[in-house]
Parts: structure tokens; sequence; C-alpha cells
């Protein structure tokens, strides 16, 4: 039920989208609008939390592991 | 130890177009907790874009680590407490990354390679990664896979070295919903198999009418899971700010399931000035093998770590950023993060011990 909800939201959301065209990104272009922070923070970030949680994963593979106290 | 794979190498479109040739940064994390682990990371990173199709991504790190780490989880007070037992942790960690992409028409192409070294941890990653522009670059959609070979050592134990082995495969979808909004999602699937098992956390566990009994730390020699996470920007023109919101959900097979929720609403101020607030939090179950003490009769697999129990975490945090004329960017940010039993959605564990720290991060960056 919850996957063929996520399915139908995908696909309402697609339809719903009117292209966006190049000369209109220049609110997408800013900084804030980044998915990540800069480098260094998201890395730094990622420590902070990842250490001290039982959970991991992001938008990333093939960053191996470490032995985090 | 804990598998964490920590190292973001495949980072999906961050900008829905690039506006700079390149940019080089350092980073400073200071991480405290409140009587225990004291961390310090320095992180050199950078970016560049070579002759238009290609782009190269690195980072360097060194985490130090001092202080306390719990290593026993004893009952002999009347409830199960963490002791720390032993001299005080030090530990130095070494890591870089490095990724180089190829544009080709809308598709592009990377490769990575990671490397992270400790006295008793020792990784070597890699990753491919295709991504693939469509409906005029709208939307974007990306698959990737990485392996990480691992071996597990103690400083305790010389004899101790085993092989983790992990492999990963992601599937991500990102799509701008108007000129002022996007979203991204990606699955992420992890397998590995190998030593799980934390050669610093024991148990020992006093009962009422018999001897106490010890226990080393003994989990799976699996750990498959599922993380599925979403990002969403809005900006707000009038506002002159951008509300972003970030959910992770989380399940494995060792029992676990967690939910990680982020939203923070980042406020420019004049022309060189954003203030970020930012609210972080967390929620996960236990895993299916943990407990404080140790049950009677003694199960095959057992661990006392609190990492695995059933709690909950709330992350205030407040982001600076200031634009300086030439490309320089200076940012800190300051953070609380508190994780206890009654923080969990739903009954946490009872045994949890709260944990208080803060964090501050600073770094300066130029673009060229």
């Amino acid at each position: 039920m919850t996957r063929a909800l996520a399915a139908i939201s995908i696909v309402a959301l697609l339809g719903a989208c009117a292209p966006v065209a190049p000369y209109q990104r220049g609110y997408l272009a800013r900084p804030d609008m980044a998915l990540e922070a800069s480098a260094g923070t998201a890395k730094a970030l990622e420590k902070t939390y990842g250490s001290k949680e039982a959970a991991s994963g992001s938008a990333t593979v093939g960053g191996g592991g470490c032995g985090c106290n | 130890m804990q598998a964490a794979l920590a190292l973001p190498i495949f980072t999906a479109p961050a900008r829905a177009g690039p506006i700079d040739q390149g940019e080089v940064g350092l980073t400073f994390l200071g991480y405290k907790e409140r009587g225990l682990m004291k961390i310090s990371e320095p992180i050199a990173w950078g970016h560049a874009q070579i002759a238009e199709s290609w782009e190269v991504r690195a980072s360097a790190a060194v985490d130090i680590v001092t202080g306390a780490s719990p290593e026993l989880i004893s009952n002999v007070t009347g409830r199960p407490v963490q002791t720390v037992t032993g001299a005080s942790v030090s530990d130095r960690r070494t890591t870089w990354d490095v990724k180089v992409s190829r544009r080709i028409g809308e598709a592009t192409l990377g490769v990575s390679r990671a490397i992270s070294n400790e006295e008793d941890y020792r990784s070597r990653a890699f990753g491919l990664e295709a991504k693939l522009d469509l409906n005029e670059r709208n939307t974007t959609i990306n698959v990737a896979y990485g392996q990480s070979a691992d071996r597990v050592r103690s400083a305790d134990d010389p004899t101790l070295d085993e092989p983790r082995d992990t492999r990963e495969y992601l599937v991500g979808w990102t799509q701008v919903l108007s000129p002022l909004a996007l979203v991204q999602s990606t699955l992420q699937w992890s397998r590995g198999h190998g030593w799980y098992d934390d050669p610093y956390k024991h148990t020992l566990t006093f009962y009422p009418d018999d001897a106490p009994a010890f226990a080393l730390d003994t989990r799976p020699s699996h750990r498959n899971s599922l993380a599925w996470l979403t990002r969403y920007r809005l900006h707000v023109p009038s506002a002159r700010a951008t509300f972003q919101a970030d959910y992770r959900f989380y399940r494995d097979d060792w029992g676990i399931r967690s939910h990680a929720l982020e939203v923070a609403w980042s406020q420019s101020i004049g022309e060189r000035w954003s203030l970020r607030p930012a609210l972080r939090l967390y929620s996960q179950s236990r895993a299916d093998f943990y407990s404080a003490v140790i049950p009677r009769p003694a199960p095959a697999i057992l661990s006392s770590d609190q990492r695995l129990a059933a709690f909950g975490g709330v992350s205030p945090s407040l982001r600076a950023t200031l634009q300086l004329d030439g490309g320089w960017r200076v940012e800190g940010s300051v953070g609380y993060v508190r994780n206890a039993g009654n923080l969990r959605w739903g009954t946490g564990s009872d045994t949890f011990e709260t944990l208080r720290a803060y964090y501050g991060i600073a770094g300066v960056s130029r673009a060229f």
C-alpha cells in the first residue's frame, strides 16, 4: 500500500512539472538551493552524526568505512 | 566497531547549473561529548572543471579522536551503565578520496576512489556512477555502484585482522519542480559481510542468584540495509530565503529502523551574509541482538553498544555564511546534539544513557 502511494505520488509529481527553461533557473543556482552543504561541512556533519547512530546512507556510494569509536 | 559509510563520493547534482569553474576550501570540525569523546577533524577539499567536459573532486581529512570511549556495560551498581576502562582513547584516522567524471552529451560518467587508514581499521573503496539528464535538464536520473574492502583490527588485540566487505547500489532521481523548487530522492542498498564485532565493547552482568557473566561484543557476520533519502528545496523570493528539508528512512536486517528529518531556513541578510537555523530530529529502533545485560541463557550474538539501542535525538544548529570579494567565502556552524531513550518516536531503551555533545564547524573557501 505504501509503495503504491509512493509510486502514485511520484507519477503525479512528474506530471505536474512543466519544464523550466534555462533562463528561469537563476534561483535554482543559488548556493542555498544546493542539495549538499559545502563539501567540508557535509563531511564534518556526516562524521558528527554517523559515528553516534546505527543508520547511515546518503546520496553517495563508494565512500568506504571507518572504525568509529 | 560500527559500520559508518561516511565519505560522500558520488554526490548527485547539487545545483541546477554550474556557476563556478572550481573551488578549494579548508574546513575544521570540533566535536565534544560531555564526559566522553572529543574529535578534531581538519578537512581540505576542492573541485574543478577541466576542459569543459571533465570534473575532478577530491578531499583529504584527518580525524583526531581523544578522550574516553565507553567499553564496558555493567550493572554492578544495580542498573546497566557505561563504564570507561583502561587508558583514554587516542586515535588518528587519515582519509582521502577523489572522483573524476566526464560529461558526454546528456550523460555523465564517473569513477571514484577512497582510502581510509587508522590504527585499528583500514578501508579501500571505489565507486562507479552514470548520470543522465532528461527533459531539457529538468530531470536527472543516476545509478551508482560502490564497493569497499575493509580490515578490522584492534589496538588491544594484535592478532585481530578480519575482513569486512560491502557492496552498495544506488538509484537516484532529481527533478526541477518549478523555477523555485527542486526535489531529489535516492535509494541506496548496501550488502555487507565479514567482521562486525566491536573488539572494544564488553558486557558484565551480575545476577542476584548466580555468578556474574561476562560477554564479548558479538554481532551477525552480515549486514544488509536500505536507505531512502529525499531532499527538497524551495526558494521564497519575497523573503529572500530558502526552505530546506531532508528526510531519510533506513532499515537493515539487524532489526534497526530509523528516521532522520532535518528542516532548515536559509535567510539572506544583505548581499553578503546568510543565516541558516536548522533542526534535526532522529529516531531509531534497537537491533534484535541489543541488550544492556546478558540474558539467561546467554544468546549466541549480543551487543550492549548503545548505538544499537532504541533512542531518539534532537539537534538544533545555526550556520552563518559570509561571501567576500574575489570568490572568498567564510562559513561557520555551531550545533548541539542530545540523544536520549525518551526522544525516540515510540518507546526507547530505558538503559540508554543520554548523550550531550556540542560541535563547531569553521571553513574558508575560494571559488575560481
